[in-house]
């Protein structure tokens, strides 16, 4: 009389997020730039129009065309599942809800192929390094992963914490530390809605001794 | 008394210099590390023209969108200061005869953003399912579902588009760019033509040094 329903396999691929742009626009890794000498810059904020580029009609451009629309091949949700029915057609689902997936997917409250994806892709905004709409995401990768990360000289925690995170638009000195290692610096620009990978490898520091056989002449 | 006074005039002078951000790029070795290099009255100078692959890696900024980037260095005479400023390069692509003084950074800032303001992405999301079912008395089957959803972006909503990414781009390319004025040790920087050319045109970079007309051919 009674029945039971067993879910046996509920395989959700996602999210698995494919971006493709075309033309494509890919993270960028950027080159740290440098304090060099002469300074003045007043020049360079001088007021001009923006003006298209100059180019011979006649010339096939090098560059790619820049498209105004893109295709982007966004979440692709794959979803395997297996039900059993040990009971007859007429037990009362309604004690589980009258849906048997609400009792496996409790937290879901609904399909479980085809509604998680949008609670398991925005988590919530809880902290400053936190997802946001129009932030630019940072994804970190140091050796070593307990290296301590500064922003803008500010501590934002261990590299091992902070493998991905989300920053508002604009310039910022990316620092790490750690013990036994030269610090790393770097000057990272942050644009909403584009990713940057940063590779920090902390070298290891000389000892003392050897630095000091290194300084003394022969 | 003199001595404080002094001390506190570095102390702002340090602190204005920090303040401003790095400038410009990291000059090689010498001008002929360079792919194209001159000397003139003492003073030599190095350039190179990026491809659009390493303008992609070097900039967060997408400066393809509008401009060719040439790097360019200088090495002073020493104990000869060497004015650096935008005004005194050009470029031109070889065969043609207009040649563009490069654009400021605010311009090319403005330029990207206006580029990636018209932009729009259409997202494309497939989903698909499958399922077996069984249960007494032989009951069966199985269920197959898939779907596409496809969302249109808004205008604006591309990275790059909004005010404050136009603020970073800027700051991005004054921060990488050729630093103008005295330079008495060497210094090197990027410059951004508004031009486009084909790939295996050369560019044509003249630089006025100590009033005289240097041309650098750029592969």
């Amino acid at each position: 009389m009674a029945a039971r329903v067993l879910l046996l396999i509920s395989l959700l691929t996602g999210p698995a997020m494919f971006a493709w742009a075309i033309p494509r626009q890919a993270a960028t890794v950027q080159e740290e730039a440098a304090i060099s000498a002469a300074s003045d810059s007043s020049k360079q904020a001088r007021d001009q129009t923006p003006g298209a580029p100059q180019t011979d009609p006649n010339e096939k451009k090098d560059a790619k065309p820049q498209h105004k629309i893109h295709v982007r091949l966004g979440t692709v949700s794959l979803g395997l599942g297996y039900s059993y029915s040990s009971g007859p057609y007429y037990y009362p689902y309604s004690v589980f809800g009258f849906y048997p997936y609400g009792v496996a997917y409790p937290a879901l409250f609904c399909d479980p192929f085809w509604c998680a994806y949008p609670s398991l892709l925005n988590p919530v905004y809880s902290s400053s390094l936190a997802y946001a709409e129009d932030k630019g995401q940072v994804k970190l990768t140091a050796d070593p992963k307990t290296a301590e990360v500064y922003i803008d000289g500010g501590y934002a925690g261990t590299a091992d914490q902070l493998k991905t995170m989300w920053l508002d638009s604009g310039a910022y000195d990316l620092s790490l530390s750690a013990k036994g290692r030269k610090a790393f610096h770097q000057r990272i620009y942050i644009l909403s809605r584009k990713s940057l990978k940063v590779l920090a490898r902390l070298e290891p520091e000389e000892e003392p001794d050897r630095a000091r056989e290194k300084g003394v002449k022969p | 008394m003199n001595r404080k006074i002094l001390q506190g005039l570095l102390w702002l002078a340090a602190a204005s210099v920090i303040a401003s951000g790095p400038r410009g790029t990291v000059p090689k070795a010498s001008a002929n590390r360079y792919p194209s290099h001159a000397e003139k009255g003492g003073v030599n100078v190095g350039a190179a023209l990026l491809t659009s692959d390493e303008v992609r890696k070097t900039f967060v900024s997408e400066v393809n969108r509008c401009c060719l980037v040439v790097e360019v260095a200088f090495y002073p005479a020493k104990d000869k200061p060497q004015a650096v400023s935008l005004d005194d390069f050009s470029a031109r692509v070889t065969g043609t005869e207009t040649a563009v003084k490069p654009s400021s950074a605010k311009v090319v800032a403005a330029s990207i953003q206006k580029s990636a303001e018209s932009q729009r992405d259409i997202t494309v999301s497939p989903s698909v399912g499958i399922g077996y079912e069984s249960g007494p008395y032989g009951g069966h089957g199985t269920y197959k579902a898939a779907g596409v959803a496809v969302t249109v972006s808004e205008p604006g909503s591309h990275s790059g588009s909004s005010e404050r990414d136009r603020d970073t781009m800027l700051t991005e390319l004054s921060e990488k760019g050729l630093p103008e004025g005295m330079a008495s040790a060497p210094v090197s920087g990027y410059l951004y033509f508004p031009l486009t050319k084909k790939k295996d045109t050369p560019l044509q970079l003249d630089c006025v040094l100590n009033g005289s007309k240097v041309s650098l051919t750029l592969p």
